[in-house]
């Protein structure tokens, strides 16, 4: 979309009711990455904030190991809850990596995410996690933020996660740790501290023979990893291929969407915030936010408002750069 | 083989002991089109020429089991081969022509059971003896999922459905080649003779399994059906390693057969194979050379006797441009005519027994060959080396270099990346342009044959027919006998796929993207890095580019060789996969909010697809913004067609410079920006 134009209300209004087409392009807005954007943003979601209220979308995270399988499930899944659930609508945000070299980025999980393309209740965007590390890109939060008043639940599928911190926790509601069998001794995931994050796991490819064998390790070192609740966390054995336990699934995941008052996303902001100043401009960035402006939260407070903060962030901080020294009035971006 | 001593060395045995040629091969020539009715015209009009068999060539909607009205079949009726709808039209098509008398060989896979059904229901409706019926469906998966990409169902059950036409055909069609395991579309994908070997042998040592593992037959059968394994082989330009690579094919095989499977009669052992010469290395640039080309590469399987092929096929000099006229398959055909009658090489043994030089090389690809045949075994056998993704990344991988190869020179194409300047071709310039173009009037005759099946069928039988398919899918009893009911009682080819699409579901595979190497680490790159760097402040977002193929055809490594590149160049690349109807690319690139959508075609819609794409983005009111662009095997002569119907850029295989691609592609972009 055009840089500078005004937001157009009938375009907010067609992204609400189901448009793929006006729900793309305010998708593009939140992840333009122009200064002038960030005022059309807030001028969208302080127009979306206007509207008569409606439920926040519940944030639902998929995360696991590369070749897990969570594309998919989660197509299982959609099928599914367009099978059974006629007035549910959603979207899959799906992130893949950035290459480092190029910049550019390769996204096929479409290739497993077949929905008809007449289909208005279900909306699949492809994301680049650009240089970010922790399985999100720098502008999913955004662009979640934006879908929450559009649907009734958003599926974020992230990088598949390794060693690195997932960032996915302090975005979604509930999150589903995909795992295959046999995916490596279970020590990996303790000291990565992976298993402390999610609210469910998933066992995929439960048809192949040395599933049993993985249920009971992966059920054996959760005793370990989280004694508080390892007899209570659910464990889903499925097979996206067989389609065997999607059913169950689907239904655990239909009993997330259903349990409203989940935290709104504004609650979230100052992680994110925090994210992008590092982001934008590094730990000069930090530094400022934390001792100039008292922290994210205070500052956001004071701002009145995510894009507001963005928007002033830049001068605080050359401000700072000057009253400490003049002649280095360099960021690092 | 052995020489009786009345004959010299330099001569054969006949059956009575005198000196006397070999009978030729078959000939063949890979054809249908348009409709039932037109094919059948060709094939009788190619019979009187002296062709001795069929070589049944299905449009994409029958090989990927839709019916021609189907949405995502109209485009394609009648485009790569003949529509089969029915049982009604395979009367059509054999009408005139004797089943008994015929060597035919289809070249049907995903619904190649199917086929098979109507081709045995065509025969009991006409009183013939399936006993006598010889010839070959194609049927092999393992292929389709690497390269050819015509699959239907998961490995799991289209090898079930391999295991069972064999089950059938040993009892019921002895004569009959229930499949053919294919080494000719690895090395259209890319593959080396090292990989064409290798992959071939695994994939006929997991058949073999499976028959074994069913145990549905005796050891006297089981031998029997080692005897019906066939191959379908592809002979490239370097015609002296071609022609090693089967007499490595020839000794492998018999060692496999003897060794893991304990066939003690030689006559079981034989490697028995068919080839059509190699369509990769055929140029679209000076078109003419490519008549030379498949000579050559005709000589690499019929030179040496103990290794020659059974059958062959050639390829038109102009297939690079688009589907042969009849003119160009006679022009083919005569080359195999002048071969074998004209000079004497069917009077002579083998010329190469005994030589060291080939020798060494045989024993050196037969080392390799059986190296990668071991990896792959280990790594769990073919099935698993599909669903892995293994075999594929490997496939695009050599495809890759071969690119590369071509693109800094050291592989010499002639008329393409070496001694380009040519004289015009007047091969190109009579008033078709050296080009064929089907006609709409066999579409529509097509679809008023299907309506009137449907009319006049019975459709109590239809339905209990397809009832009893299903049924069978689930119990795990052999579906060959209910699905020759299914072909009697007039049940047409999208409804047999579709009831059993309702019971095995429908396969996506492993694309192969990963790991291709692509040697464009040059200045031209960094050059284009910058520049769509560059592009992010006027678009606010780094360039997005969806990569997807419209249509049925499944040639899918030119779509994802251009995916990897633009991602290489700095593209955010949404890959949409294979096998999308127009719609559903639409619906994509409206979802991405892309900048451009590259589509491949290489089936010969392109026009019809352009339309559909174009008219779906004006719906979506997104027509200004998102530019396309196509690839593929796309005549000279719809260019300027595809453009009026707002396509900004058309690439064919002349443009095989990856970077130069990439480079008009980012152009396309920046001019929409302006």
């Amino acid at each position: 979309m055009s840089t500078a134009s005004p937001i157009d209300h009938a375009l907010i209004d067609r992204a609400q009711a189901g448009d793929k087409a006006a729900l793309s392009q305010l998708v593009s807005l939140f992840e333009d990455q122009r200064e002038a954007a960030i005022a059309q943003r807030a001028e969208v979601l302080a127009q979306l904030s206007a509207r008569p209220k409606r439920q926040p979308a519940r944030m639902i995270g998929f995360t696991g190991t590369p070749g897990s399988g969570k594309s998919s499930l989660l197509a299982c899944i959609a099928l599914e809850l367009l099978r059974t659930q006629p007035e549910l609508t959603f979207a899959i945000l799906a992130i893949d990596p950035s290459s480092h070299v190029s910049g550019g980025s390769l996204l096929g999980d479409r290739t497993r995410m077949r929905v008809p393309p007449s289909e208005r209740r279900v909306f699949i965007r492809s994301q680049a996690s650009a240089t970010e590390l922790g399985g999100l890109g720098p502008w999913s939060f955004q662009v979640c933020r934006l879908l929450s008043h559009c649907v009734d639940c958003v599926f974020v599928e992230t990088v598949g996660i390794g060693q690195s911190e997932a960032d996915i926790r302090h975005l979604a509601d509930r999150v589903y740790l995909v795992l295959q069998p046999l995916a490596g001794d279970e020590v990996q995931f303790l000291k990565a501290g992976i298993m402390e994050i999610p609210s469910a796991f998933v066992l995929n490819k439960c048809d192949d023979p040395s599933a049993e064998r993985s249920y009971h390790h992966l059920r054996g070192s959760l005793g370990l990893a989280r004694p508080w609740d390892a007899d209570s966390i659910p464990i889903y054995r499925c097979s996206a291929r067989s389609g065997a336990g999607i059913a169950e699934l689907t239904q655990g995941v239909m009993h997330d969407i259903a349990q409203h008052g989940g935290a709104e996303l504004v609650s979230k902001e100052p992680y994110f915030f925090e994210r992008w100043v590092r982001d934008e401009w590094g730990r000069v960035g930090t530094r400022v936010l934390d001792a100039a402006l008292g922290g994210a939260s205070a500052y956001l407070e004071r701002s009145h408002g995510f894009e507001a903060a963005q928007a002033t962030f830049g001068g605080h901080v050359r401000e700072q750069l000057q009253s400490q020294d003049p002649t280095r009035s360099q960021h690092t971006r | 083989m052995a020489n009786d001593t009345r004959v010299a060395a330099h001569q054969i045995a006949g059956k009575d002991g005198q000196a006397a040629p070999d009978q030729p091969w078959i000939f063949r020539t890979y054809a249908g089109h348009s409709s039932a009715k037109a094919s059948n015209e060709l094939y009788r009009a190619n019979l009187s020429k002296g062709q001795t068999g069929l070589s049944i060539a299905f449009d994409l909607a029958t090989q990927c089991g839709y019916d021609s009205d189907d949405r995502i079949a109209r485009p394609e009726v009648g485009k790569v081969g003949v529509p089969i709808n029915s049982l009604d039209d395979f009367h059509v098509l054999f009408e005139g022509i004797p089943l008994e008398q015929m060597n035919t060989s289809m070249t049907i896979n995903g619904t190649a059971m199917w086929l098979l059904a109507l081709y045995v229901a065509l025969a009991r409706e006409r009183g013939v003896d399936t006993k006598k019926l010889t010839g070959t469906t194609q049927n092999d998966l393992i292929k389709e999922y690497l390269a050819r990409g015509t699959y239907i169902f998961p490995p799991e059950h289209s090898l079930r459905i391999i295991a069972e036409m064999y089950e059938f055909c040993l009892h019921e069609m002895p004569d009959w080649n229930a499949s053919n395991i294919c080494s000719y579309h690895l090395q259209e994908a890319g593959a080396t003779p090292v990989q064409e070997l290798s992959f071939a042998l695994v994939n006929a040592i997991g058949l073999l399994d499976l028959l074994k593992e069913r145990g549905r037959f005796n050891a006297d059968e089981f031998d029997r059906a080692v005897g019906r394994i066939s191959f379908f082989v592809n002979a490239g330009i370097r015609f002296i390693e071609e022609m090693c690579k089967m007499r490595a094919f020839s000794e492998l095989w018999d060692e496999i057969t003897r060794e893991r499977y304990g066939v003690q009669n030689p006559k079981y052992r034989r490697f028995r194979y068919g080839v059509q010469v190699n369509s990769l290395g055929l140029t679209e640039a000076q078109p003419e050379n490519n008549a030379w080309r498949i000579l050559i590469e005709a000589l690499g399987v019929t030179l040496s006797r103990n290794a020659r092929c059974r059958a062959l096929q050639l390829p038109a000099w102009n297939e690079a441009l688009s589907l042969p006229r009849p003119w160009d398959q006679q022009w083919s055909l005569r080359l195999q005519q002048i071969l074998a009658y004209e000079t004497d090489l069917l009077e002579y043994p083998d010329l190469f027994d005994g030589n060291p030089a080939i020798e060494s090389k045989v024993a050196g690809l037969k080392r390799d060959a059986m190296q990668e045949v071991q990896r792959i075994l280990e790594l769990g056998g073919v099935r698993a080396a599909i669903e892995s993704g293994y075999m594929k990344s490997a496939l695009v991988r050599s495809m890759s270099q071969r690119m590369r190869a071509i693109n800094n020179g050291e592989r010499v194409v002639v008329g393409m990346n070496k001694w380009t300047e040519g004289l015009p071709s007047p091969l190109v310039a009579g008033a078709d342009g050296g080009l064929f173009k089907i006609e709409a009037r066999d579409v529509a005759e097509t679809l008023a044959s299907l309506e009137r099946t449907r009319k006049q069928r019975d459709e109590g039988r239809a339905r209990a027919a397809l009832e009893r398919l299903q049924k069978a899918a689930r119990s795990g009893e052999s579906m060959m006998e209910p699905s020759i009911e299914c072909a009697l009682a007039r049940v047409t080819t999208g409804e047999w796929a579709k009831a059993l699409r309702g019971v095995f579901g429908e396969y996506r595979p492993a694309t192969g993207i990963d790991g291709q190497k692509l040697g464009l680490e040059n200045d031209r790159v960094d050059r284009l890095r910058r520049r769509i760097d560059g592009l992010i402040g006027k678009l606010g977002h780094r360039p997005r580019l969806l990569v997807g193929k419209p249509g049925l055809d499944g040639h899918s490594n030119g779509a994802e060789v251009i995916a990897v590149s633009a991602r290489h160049v700095g593209f955010d690349v949404i890959y949409s996969g294979i096998r999308l109807s127009a719609e559903e690319i639409v619906s994509a690139a409206v979802e991405e909010n892309v900048d451009l959508i590259g589509a491949s075609v290489l089936s010969g819609s392109h026009l019809e697809l352009a339309e559909q794409i174009m008219n779906g983005l004006r719906e979506h009111g997104v027509a200004d913004r998102i530019r396309v662009v196509f690839g593929g095997i796309i005549p000279a002569g719809d260019m300027a067609a595809l453009k009026q119907i707002g396509v900004r850029k058309v690439f064919t295989p002349a443009d095989y410079s990856l970077i130069d691609i990439m480079e008009s592609v980012v152009a396309v972009i920046e001019e929409g920006i302006r």
